[in-house]
């Protein structure tokens, strides 16, 4: 009699239930998107934020930071030493290698550059276009391009030559514009012929610079195989206490800990035990950006999803508030026929089970839809269902609808059954 | 199987009984110090004016309702020492009740209604659910939602409903007050053989015809029992 009884008394009042249902859904749909998103893209996004700039720099330990002035090293390009390009595979060695998503060597010096009218100095700099690093069988393709992702680029990036020394160049869009170079022109650099395969556009003094092939910077200046130093982009924790902690003063234990969390700082620790006579340096001021981002974001999507959940539960109250003033009469009856309140309770609260069960079933199919979505739009990856989220998703939507209803049930038990039928009587 | 006439027994006692209802205007007391007793297989009529209290008394006798004052016994029962879930059970093992407005569930079938009684008494028996169906004459009906049956025929469904449990008391409510003579008619001999076959009923009517088929006839105003007589018209003398 039961089930019949819910199931008639489900069937009725349509609309009213087909808006508690709506409303069921789309706060799972938005709770079941958040999650789907929060737990895997959690990652991605982190390597979305890791794209706008490297958070480690690593250079000679001999050397101290190149002085820049508005960009342009000015030290002689002769001074300091050097790292040698082959180590830089061993970066994707380190404990938390995989956490690497970027690496990024540049060598920079200035080049003599004649064109039909004239003469002149200019800063050129050497980087990894789309270089494929190689470690085993494993293969990452890194680059400048990688770790500057706003940098617009005109035609293509310089080809790298193979085996020989290139031939291509790219060149930074004001000096484009200040020597009159066009794609495809050529121009000679240190005395031989160059193509120019791309025009940059960076927004930074690069701008001023051109880009050109490891492999030629280092011909040019008659050192192959070395790099000034290496920008590092890697998936990081944000900074804690004891991420800022010196590891050399930490317990053994505390160490461990701290060499095995993915601090920033931890991983160019790792990265000046790997590469010998380098110092590996945190880029502080991005990295702390991206878990300000990070934290922001999550905390965002956390209160759309609670605000769509409590959307869901006015619904739920509205909708249950005129069901139970429109049955009045029925539960009156039901009671004088010997129903306890619980009954009452019970039948009402099943019915709000089964309506959210409902809505949150297609709320967790059409949230993991959403994020599929949102996974391919936003973070270029699809997000897979996620089956463990279904019971969580069902279990918020009876709750959530079970809170929102329990007042008008409450009232439903109250109600006297002599009242409710003398009422048209 | 009447009741033997010769010792009968008290199945409804009101001692003093009394209950206001206070609104925002004031307390109304819908009825005022009542004493009736009423013998088990006994049909008794109550008339009064409007807003007398006969439905004020009818819910108190059907458990619906406590006094504010004084004592209801049933079936040797003080119901004001029930608790609300003992009285929620004892209700329905006790009292049937038969309303002006049927008050059948709209969503239901005629058997299905009648198999919610069995519900919350118990436990569900179509068989015997159908059984009453057809007792009231309505077996070809069974599957029939109330907004398809006449008036009369939803009252009938209402009487197999109150009688399905087998309550030692039947509450009727103008159980005729919404049907037209005819119905009336039909519902009035129904009554009137259950009331032969041993049930005691308590009948709220505004109609003296129907009032004179009862055993005894009281008659309030302003929540008192201003006069009480045989019916003279009892069709049964047992
Ligand atoms: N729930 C209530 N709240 C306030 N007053 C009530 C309530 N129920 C009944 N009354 C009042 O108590 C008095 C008796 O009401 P009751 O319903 O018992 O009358 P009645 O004899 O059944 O009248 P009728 O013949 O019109 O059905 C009336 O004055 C009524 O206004
Ligand atoms: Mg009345």
């Amino acid at each position: 009699m039961f089930p019949r009884l819910i199931m008639e008394s489900f069937l009725r009042q349509r609309r009213r239930k087909l808006l508690a249902a709506l409303a069921i859904l789309l706060g799972t749909t938005a709770v079941t998107a958040m999650l789907a998103i929060g737990t895997s893209v959690g990652d991605k996004m982190n390597r979305e934020l890791a794209a706008y700039g490297a958070n480690i720099v690593v250079y000679p330990a001999a050397d101290t930071l190149d002085v820049q002035v508005d960009g342009i090293n000015i030290r002689p390009a002769t001074a300091g030493s050097y790292l040698k390009e082959a180590d830089l595979v061993k970066i994707k060695n380190i404990f938390w290698r995989n956490n690497i998503t970027d690496i990024s060597p540049e060598l920079p010096l200035t080049v003599t550059v004649r064109t039909a009218n004239a003469t002149q100095q200019v800063p050129a700099t050497g980087y990894w276009f789309h270089h494929a690093l190689r470690s085993g069988d494993a293969s990452w393709t890194m680059g400048a391009p990688a770790l500057h992702p706003w940098w617009k680029l005109q035609g293509s990036w310089p080809s790298s030559g193979g085996n020989a020394i290139p031939n291509e160049i790219a060149v930074g869009s004001d000096l484009a514009r200040q020597l009159h170079l066009h794609l495809g022109d050529t121009l000679e650099v240190q005395n031989q012929p160059e193509r120019v395969a791309g025009i940059v556009s960076t927004g930074d003094a690069t701008d001023h610079t051109l880009l050109v092939p490891l492999a030629l910077a280092q011909a040019w200046m008659g050192r192959p195989g070395v790099v000034r130093r290496v920008y590092v982009s890697a998936l990081t924790k944000p900074e804690d206490a004891l991420a800022r902690k010196d590891p050399d003063k930490l317990s053994p234990k505390m160490h461990d800990r701290w060499y095995c969390s993915p601090y920033a700082n931890s991983i160019a620790y790792q990265i000046e035990e790997t590469l010998p006579h380098t110092r590996a340096e945190q880029i502080r001021r991005i990295a702390q950006g991206e878990s300000t981002i990070l934290s922001r974001i999550s905390g965002l999507m956390l209160l759309v999803a609670l605000a769509a959940l409590l959307a869901a539960a006015l619904a739920v109250a509205a909708s249950m508030t005129t069901a139970i003033v429109e049955r009045r009469q029925e539960i009156g009856l039901m009671r004088a026929l010997g129903a306890t309140r619980n009954t009452i309770a019970g039948l009402f609260f099943t019915e709000i089970t089964l309506l959210a069960l409902g809505g949150g079933l297609l709320g967790y199919l059409l949230g993991s839809l959403l994020a599929g979505r949102i996974g391919e739009q936003v973070f270029g990856s699809s997000i897979a269902f996620n089956p463990m989220l279904l019971p969580a998703t069902l279990l918020l939507a009876v709750v959530v609808s079970l809170a929102g209803s329990a007042p008008s049930v409450w009232q439903a038990m109250k109600m006297e059954p002599a009242t409710i039928l003398r009422e048209d009587a | 199987m009447s009741v033997a006439a010769t010792r009968p027994e008290t199945i409804i006692e009101l001692r003093d009984a009394t209950r206001e209802y206070r609104g925002h205007a004031g307390t109304v007391r819908a009825l005022d110090s009542i004493s009736l007793s009423v013998s088990r297989g006994e049909w008794l009529a109550i008339m009064g004016p409007s807003g007398s209290g006969k439905s004020t008394l009818v819910n108190l006798l059907g458990c619906l309702d406590r006094v504010d004052a004084g004592s209801v016994r049933i079936a040797g029962k003080d119901i004001n020492t029930l608790s609300r879930k003992e009285l929620d059970q004892f209700r329905a093992e006790t009292v049937g009740f038969i309303f002006q407005q049927f008050h059948l569930i709209p969503y239901l079938s005629a058997l299905e209604n009648i198999m919610l009684a069995q519900y919350f008494h118990s436990m569900t028996d179509r068989k015997e659910a159908m059984a009453a169906l057809e007792r009231v004459g309505l077996g070809d009906r069974a599957g029939h939602l109330p907004s398809e049956l006449s008036g009369g025929e939803q009252q009938r469904v209402c009487i197999a409903r109150a009688l399905i449990n087998q309550p030692p008391v039947l509450l009727a409510d103008e159980p005729t007050g919404n049907l037209d003579a005819a119905n009336q008619q039909i519902v009035t001999g129904l009554l009137r053989s259950l009331n032969q076959l041993g049930h005691t009923i308590l009948m709220v009517t505004h109609d003296p015809e129907m009032a004179q088929m009862a055993d005894r006839i009281v008659e309030l105003h302003h929540g008192r029992i201003v006069a009480e007589r045989e019916a003279s018209l009892a069709p049964h003398t047992s």
